[in-house]
């Protein structure tokens, strides 16, 4: 029982509850702002990813964005915090921006070609006709796409984004490597006060395991309520 | 003097000029060339693979042409085929090379001669090459933007029609009838739904209106297809296979429509399999074999005197 009245004494008596919520709040905004960002950066990759236009600015925007999405799926989370945070913020006048926003950012730019991959099978997943009939009646490949192929690859690809999700929380958990006090790094300290980390991490794990159950029904609610609006 | 009244029946408004598609190594058009011309019903008839869907596919350019030019009305839709253009193919170096030739060696022609040779040469075994010289290009240039109009304005006159109906899935069918009308800004969104309801009650389908495409029937969805094209005002409608993917006893609602359609002076160009109903509505039946057009008659002709022997083996098969 000494652990457990080592951990109430870190976690309640020295305050280290309110260093846990801070790290919470900051686990999540950042997981879902990253999952916002990476559903309107992929989309809109995955759209250009997928022209046939002969435009050379989106020739150019192809090869750029191959080569992103390349660099963000082919290395390790924790090597593009370090890589951007100490290299390439700093380099192009950036290395004020608080390390809390840079890790946002970052995790946006990662799910960003994520979803890109995500969202390009879903939209060819979409039955060409749908794409047909569009542009038989006139609209634009650009009105097409918003207005009848993303609504449908969205649908389609709702479970995959709901994973995405998932391992966005999950990967929060190296914002450390940059400084950033998520949950992971809040639980760190509260074991580090006394060095007693075996309550600390069984609640650590808990508390991400309870995270992803909660996240992983609201995917399979949306996704119920989507296929329910089908059969209306 | 020309009389008026003969043009204007005449009034092309779908023009096919030598048009060939390739697919990878498949040659699936070989050179066809048909006019459609206002108040004009063409059906289009052919063993399947003969290549009548695509040349339907290829009226509104969703297949581009690898050789050969669509118009529409006096606009052109596909980029300039030269060797369609004499006045084009006279500006190339190697027009100009040919001419110096031939005259050496045929020092008797007169000019006239000379430049009708030299054009049939050029044509026959395709002599033009990628790089032409600068006056060649201009004279495609000019052509180009003189008569050239971006397909997407040309699609809302044109309706489609398609085997598989490819209604919009996200959307109702008040949406499916009023999204186009809307976005390209022809319609306030008001006026866009007053005319698809007019449009609904026509087929007697105003009470699926606010239902989505995946509850209805194959025979609805076809119906709901033919008037979401409509609700677009179009002057033509192109029909690919309306009526394939039909269960039988949903074959006759959607002819009839298109019977009634006909019956109201659209111009309409069907492919189908539907033998009664070229026989019915067609003014003008065209049959397709091998990528080409093999004959081209009146519905009475066509049926009582085939001329061309695999139509003859193609109408025993089918009536």
């Amino acid at each position: 029982m000494v652990i457990w009245q080592m951990f109430v004494d870190s976690f309640i008596t020295q305050g280290g509850y309110k260093e846990a919520l801070k790290g919470l709040a900051v686990t999540l905004v950042t997981a879902i702002s990253a999952l916002i960002i990476g559903i309107i950066l992929g989309t809109t990759i995955a759209f250009i990813l997928l022209s046939k236009s002969n435009n050379p600015l989106v020739k150019t925007l192809k090869i750029f964005f191959k080569g992103y999405v390349a660099f963000f799926r082919g290395t390790p989370i924790a090597v593009q915090l370090l890589f951007i945070y100490f290299v390439i913020f700093p380099a192009i006048g950036l290395g004020l921006l608080k390390a809390e926003i840079v890790g946002i950012i970052i995790f946006g730019l990662n799910s960003g070609a994520y979803v890109s991959e995500i969202m390009r099978g879903g939209i060819l997943s979409v039955d060409k006709g749908q794409t047909e009939a569009g542009r038989a009646l006139g609209l634009s490949s650009v009105q097409t796409m918003l207005k009848i192929i993303i609504p449908q690859a969205v649908k389609n690809v709702i479970p995959t984004i709901g994973n995405e999700f998932v391992s966005l929380l999950k990967e929060t958990s190296v914002l450390s490597f940059i400084g950033v006090m998520d949950l992971t790094k809040a639980f760190r300290e509260i074991g580090g006060g006394n060095y007693e980390y075996t309550i600390p991490y069984l609640i650590l794990a808990l508390a991400y395991l309870i995270l992803v159950y909660i996240v992983t029904n609201i995917v399979k609610n949306i996704e119920r309520r989507m296929r329910a609006s089908d059969r209306q | 003097m020309i009389d008026n009244n003969q043009t204007f029946n005449n009034e092309i408004l779908v023009k096919v000029n030598n048009v060939y598609k390739d697919f990878g190594k498949v040659k699936v058009l070989k050179g066809v060339s048909c006019n459609i011309k206002k108040g004009e019903k063409v059906v289009i008839i052919g063993p399947s693979g003969s290549g009548k869907s695509t040349m339907l596919r290829c009226m509104n350019l969703l297949e581009t042409p690898t050789y050969g030019e669509i118009w529409f009305e006096d606009k052109l839709l596909t980029p300039v085929d030269p060797y369609l253009h004499f006045d084009i193919i006279r500006q190339s170096n190697t027009y100009k090379q040919l001419i110096v030739n031939e005259k050496d060696k045929n020092p008797d022609l007169t000019d006239e001669q000379l430049d009708e040779q030299v054009i049939a040469l050029i044509k026959k075994d395709d002599l033009l090459k990628k790089r032409e010289g600068k006056e060649f290009k201009l004279a495609e240039k000019k052509f180009y933007n003189e008569n050239y109009l971006d397909v997407n304005l040309t699609r809302r006159k044109m309706g489609m029609v398609f085997q598989h109906f490819n209604l919009f899935n996200n959307l109702n069918v008040l949406d499916n009838l009023t999204l186009a009308p809307v976005q390209l800004k022809l319609k306030t969104k008001e006026q866009a739904e007053e005319k698809a309801m007019e449009l609904l009650c026509r087929i007697g389908l105003e009470d699926k209106a606010k239902v989505y495409p995946s509850t209805l029937s194959g025979g609805q969805k076809q119906r709901i297809a033919i008037i979401r094209a409509l609700a677009m005002e179009p002057d033509v409608m192109l029909f690919d296979e309306p009526t394939s993917a039909l269960d039988p006893e949903m074959v006759g609602e959607v002819l009839a429509l298109m019977k009634e359609l006909a019956d109201d002076g659209m111009t309409m160009v069907v492919v189908t399999h539907e033998m009664g109903f070229a026989k019915e509505v067609a003014s003008r039946i065209i049959f397709m074999d091998e990528g080409k057009i093999k004959e081209e008659n009146s519905p009475q002709e066509f049926f009582a005197n085939p001329k061309d022997e695999r139509l003859k083996e193609f109408l025993s098969k089918v009536l």
